[in-house]
């Protein structure tokens, strides 16, 4: 394959070289926090293990009776098996897989429509941004789970509605962000010199503006992803996410609650993995926040 | 100071009534048919029952005069009855809702004590093993899950320990619960407080006190301590809110008998008029006590311009 940037035109190496600079300082300030390590290293750990679970699961995660019910961790069950002989370490493996998405998802929708709302109330002003923000104010004095509950008791429990519930619970978050700094991005002067210039609404938002407030919107969505992990883990928990024999770690916990006594294997090890995966975006985002931010980094 | 008041008690009142908005249209939203989702689970209706039961709700009318209708019926007090047993929904819930308020004060308190505390000693003591123990907890308590710590606490208290009982509603029965709830935010205030405190620690006015030869005791209490505790203090509502918010998994947990497991309940029964009666005491409460604190803030707080 030919490289067809080096062909385009003789600037185009010069910037390519400064943008890799840019992301090379960016990685070094990243990786010099331990905290932004550990959290990098544990968001791969669950990208993997959720990329390869049926390489990684040693049973599959719905068969029933692969072992006697309730063994406690042994050196064949590393994490024991469940009320139905289930093997535990492949239930939580797999559950990896559900729990990605629902972060990914989550993010997506909280992100998408909440920059949206966010953009297109600060840029656009007037009655558009009152209503917009003052929508946004409305929502924000409630709890994420009020919305999330509210959206769950409309859509009816499963999987699916949890992730478009706990998506639409975070959208005033982004829409806060994104508006206060649109508010600032166009009091600058590339703006004021880009609107004089007679660009269309269009390139003014998504190539002058957005570009230059992504930062902010990223650490957030970092962070965001924890968020909607917890939330979506507390659904399933309260029975209102996924339904058994879904391997989701909130459900199995839910299940686990029942033999909680007797085997409390069933309820720790999903337990410890939804909190590591929160750990490694809660550090993530909080390094990135470092990285991004200028005026924290020495 | 009346001007600001007034303003908060205003824009309170615009939340609750886009709530009650909100609220009319919820059942709307609902897939399919309400009516028929909301009986299907329990008595054998016919379909004559199931139109006699829409014309009460009312649900056969212009959406408007729905919603002129359930306005009049909510200012006298009326919210509805419960699918199940007919109960009147808003007795229901004001029986419940003194739990839920007493779970999520005493969480409160617990997040203060103990997120206040850290925060400050990890601020007083920055760049020590004493800040990066505690900030490493404040971390882990953040990504912990309430509902399983509340499991975890359950575990170790209340079945290895046997000390404290595993559910019920009498006041000893309120510690696991306030425990798992404060602690989950006193992690977050934890972080909060040690970036305002490190925020105070830097300024002029602590280098004067210092420099005039002020104890040290004294400048942290008097000087860096309150000064810090005003950022604290304006997240009260907030905290607050979100102890609400946290009751409701909380509450399922412990069996705690407030209006988040009542919301549970009435979510699987699919029980509408109580799932949209639960929405508007919560923001009621939610906005009443946001704003409650807030003038507090402001009246505390000489800074604040009441504008």
């Amino acid at each position: 394959m030919v490289p067809p940037a080096t062909t385009a035109q003789p600037t185009a190496p010069s910037l390519t070289q400064t943008s890799l600079n840019k992301a090379r300082r960016f990685f070094s300030a990243l990786l010099r926090n331990p905290g932004s390590r550990i959290g990098l290293f544990l968001c791969l750990v669950l990208v993997f293990t959720a990329l390869f679970a049926p390489l990684l699961a040693p049973h599959s995660p719905t068969e029933l009776g692969v072992g006697r019910a309730l063994t406690p961790p042994n050196a064949e069950f590393w994490f024991g098996t469940d009320e139905f002989g289930r093997d535990l370490l492949s239930r939580v493996i797999y559950g990896s897989r559900l729990t990605l998405k629902v972060g990914l998802i989550a993010v997506g929708i909280s992100m998408t429509v909440g920059v949206l709302v966010g953009l297109v109330a600060g840029y656009a002003g007037g009655w558009l941004e009152a209503i917009l923000m003052r929508t946004v104010d409305v929502l924000f004095s409630f709890t994420e789970t009020l919305i999330a509950l509210a959206a769950v008791a409309v859509l009816g429990p499963s999987l699916t509605n949890a992730m478009i519930a706990v998506g639409i619970s975070s959208i005033p978050y982004y829409a806060r962000i994104t508006y206060g700094a649109v508010l600032v991005e166009k009091n600058k002067e590339y703006f004021k010199a880009a609107q004089a210039l007679g660009a269309q609404h269009g390139r003014l938002l998504f190539r002058h503006i957005l570009p230059n407030i992504l930062s902010p919107i990223i650490v957030i969505a970092t962070v965001g992803v924890s968020i909607a992990v917890l939330s979506a883990s507390a659904l399933s928990f309260l029975g209102l996410g996924a339904q058994p024999p879904s391997p989701e770690w909130g459900a199995i916990l839910a299940a686990g609650r029942d033999y909680f006594k007797t085997a409390p294997w069933i309820t720790t090890f999903p337990g410890v993995a939804i909190a590591l995966t929160v750990l490694g975006f809660n550090l993530l985002g909080d390094g990135l926040r470092e990285a991004l931010d200028p005026q924290q980094r020495q | 100071m009346t001007r600001y008041i007034l303003k908060r008690i205003l824009s309170g009142i615009f939340t609750i009534w886009v709530t009650t908005i909100a609220v009319t249209l919820l059942i709307h939203l609902v897939p399919g048919d309400p009516v028929q989702i909301m009986y299907a689970q329990s008595q054998s209706t016919t379909p004559e029952q199931l139109e006699q039961i829409r014309h009460q709700l009312g649900l056969d009318r212009p959406i408007y005069e729905q919603y002129l209708m359930y306005m009049s019926r909510l200012l006298q007090g009326d919210f509805g009855t419960t699918i199940r047993g007919r109960q009147p929904v808003l007795e229901l819930l004001l029986g419940r809702l003194p739990n839920t308020l007493l779970l999520a004060f005493a969480s409160l308190v617990i997040t203060i004590l103990v997120g206040v505390t850290a925060g400050f000693f990890a601020a007083h003591k920055r760049g020590t093993w004493v800040d990066t123990t505690l900030m490493t907890g404040a971390i882990l308590g953040i990504s912990i899950p309430s509902f399983w710590l509340g499991l975890m606490l359950m575990y170790i208290f209340s079945l290895r320990l046997g000390w404290l009982p595993v559910s019920g509603t009498d006041l000893k029965n309120l510690i696991l619960p306030a425990m798992t709830l404060g602690l989950a935010n006193a992690a977050a205030v934890s972080r909060l407080t040690r970036s305002s405190m490190l925020d105070v620690f830097t300024q002029d006015y602590i280098r004067t006190a210092r420099a005039k030869g002020l104890a040290e005791r004294m400048v942290l209490l008097r000087h860096a301590f309150r000064n810090g505790m005003v950022n604290v203090v304006n997240m009260l509502g907030l905290q607050f809110t979100y102890m609400m918010g946290g009751a409701i998994v909380v509450e399922n947990v412990f069996a705690w008998n407030g209006i988040g497991r009542l919301a549970i309940q009435s979510i699987f029964q699919r029980d509408y008029p109580t799932i949209q009666g639960f929405i508007l005491i919560f923001a009621a409460v939610v906005v009443t006590v946001s704003i409650i604190l807030d003038i507090l803030y402001a009246w505390i707080d000489p800074r604040i311009t009441y504008s």
